[in-house]
């Protein structure tokens, strides 16, 4: 579990969190809001790159600000939005290891996670190629895979989807899928109300540094959404159209209406 | 931190960029003349104040600036003395390079601070540098910045995959840096490339002459702190060349 207690954090002489409370477990929850809410600065402060000004977060127990970020990064992984930021080895599969060879893995065992992260993400057979020839979707998969070779038990992915055609979205989608069911948490920032309807069990939304709301995905798409910045699904303004309720995905709306 | 120019209306902000550009240009060659301690550390602390009263700037945002010189510093510091004999005099050779150095950064950054970037390519062309050359001069000191962030954020993308760079000996390091390289030269050469795009594709060097959409005119103001800056330059020379002031011989003549 990891929990968030009053924090607020500044840069600059700005106040960027004032004061939010937070607790995720295993289960995709999506953090959103429109730029400059403090998204990705909250996100930081769970691996411990941000240490709290004011205010607590606690790691399965540990207070980010008595380990490094090398020591939190065996329980939280942090896929940064952008993938190119990680890639510099030569081959993939020398990318996926770098992460497990800094917490100190050698021999079979990490090779047998590189493998198995591969799989996870559904790259395996692209060991020998080199990471900056390989497709948007693959890159972003790629980073998720660099990260979850360190095993962490909480993943953060910052707006994974960003820039990605449909396949690609797809694909990225189908990880994330398979991650929650082998049991890590999934923290999920993004503006993209598409892939919170179809994705996430929880969502809490941030707004100028507080958090505005924090439910189920069902009652977070009855807020007024303009307000913040973004909009609801195009799938849930027909099923509203049509009187359908609250639905999650086209076959459900189609059942729905018969 | 985005860019270096801050916003204000001092009078620094307000001069003429052709005179802030030669006052630079003469402060670095100014300071090269001295290199006593006694001289430049009061010189560095009336930049320092001249850059908070003339352009005002919190001194310790001038500071800050200075911060990734320090590790030139730091190497200043550290061989001056090991390789210069006897000892203390290559320490006060090191601190007189030291505080040259920061010197530079505190003119160079003032320059920086108190110009936008229009004003300061508009500034070399009307000085004659060609106007590729000045856009290119202006577009490099403007990205300083950007890859600084740039660099922030590969840095934390690999301190979260587990990365230590303040740990293990200086080679072990250095190697480690090579994490944080790769992706800053590749994201930099990407950007540049897109930038050249940009400029392409808004018919740059289309034709030989250009026009500017606001000129720059020298008023009194600038006339007379340009004036201001050539006497204080010839006053340096008269000093160090004709009384022999500020400066203290390196190589003696018996050794």
């Amino acid at each position: 579990m990891i929990v968030v207690e009053g924090l607020h954090f500044s840069y600059d002489g700005r106040e960027i969190l004032r004061g939010v409370d937070l607790t995720f477990g295993g289960e995709i929850l999506a953090l959103v809001g429109p730029n400059g809410s403090g998204k990705t600065t909250l996100a930081k402060h769970l691996n411990g790159l941000l240490k709290p000004v004011r205010g607590r977060v606690l790691v399965d127990g540990m207070d980010t600000r008595r380990h490094t970020v090398a020591e939190l990064s065996r329980k939280v992984g942090y896929v940064f939005q952008n993938p190119e930021h990680m890639f510099f080895e030569e081959t993939v599969f020398d990318e996926v290891a770098f992460g497990p060879k800094n917490l100190g893995i050698r021999g079979e065992e990490l090779e047998e996670r590189v493998r198995w992260a591969l799989q996870a993400v559904g790259l395996e057979g692209f060991e020998e190629r080199t990471p900056y020839s390989l497709s948007g979707g693959e890159k972003q998969r790629l980073a998720i895979a660099c990260v979850l070779a360190m095993k962490p038990k909480y993943l953060i992915l910052d707006e994974p989807t960003s820039g990605l055609d449909g396949k690609a979205e797809k694909s990225v989608v189908r990880t994330i899928r398979t991650l929650r069911e082998e049991g890590h948490g999934v923290l999920l920032i993004t503006h993209d109300m598409d892939l919170v309807l179809e994705l996430a069990e929880r969502v809490v939304l941030l707004f100028n540094g507080r958090e505005l709301f924090e439910g189920s995905v069902e009652e977070f798409f009855e807020l007024e959404l303009e307000e913040y910045s973004l909009e609801l699904p195009e799938l849930l303004e027909l099923a509203k159209g049509l009187g359908a309720g609250f639905v999650r995905s086209v076959e459900e709306l189609m059942e729905v209406l018969g | 931190m985005r860019e270096f120019y801050v916003r204000k209306s001092s009078f620094l902000h307000s001069l003429d960029p052709r005179v802030k550009i030669v006052g630079t240009l003469l402060g670095i060659l100014t300071l090269m003349f001295f290199n006593d301690p006694r001289f430049l550390f009061p010189v560095f602390f009336l930049i320092l104040i001249a850059g908070r009263i003339l352009g005002g700037i919190e001194v310790r945002r001038q500071l800050s600036l200075l911060k990734p010189l320090l590790v030139i510093v730091a190497f200043t510091l550290f061989f001056w003395p090991l390789i210069y004999s006897p000892w203390y005099m290559g320490l006060i050779f090191g601190v007189s390079f030291s505080l040259r150095l920061l010197s530079f950064g505190l003119l160079t950054f003032l320059l920086l601070m108190t110009t936008r970037q229009r004003e300061l390519i508009l500034g070399f062309v009307r000085l004659g540098l060609p106007y590729e050359l000045g856009l290119t001069l202006t577009i490099a000191l403007r990205y300083i910045p950007t890859l600084y962030s740039l660099a922030q954020t590969i840095m934390d993308a690999q301190r979260s995959r587990g990365l230590e760079l303040d740990r293990g000996k200086p080679l072990v390091r250095l190697k480690k840096m090579t994490a944080v390289l790769i992706p800053l030269i590749v994201a930099s050469l990407k950007t540049a490339h897109e930038l050249s795009i940009a400029l392409e594709s808004r018919a740059f060097g289309y034709g030989k002459r250009r026009t500017f959409l606001r000129d720059i005119e020298m008023s009194r103001k600038d006339y007379a702190a340009l004036a201001v800056i050539v006497a204080t330059f010839l006053i340096a020379v008269y000093l160090r060349y004709s009384l022999g002031l500020g400066h203290v011989a390196i190589y003696r003549a018996s050794s």
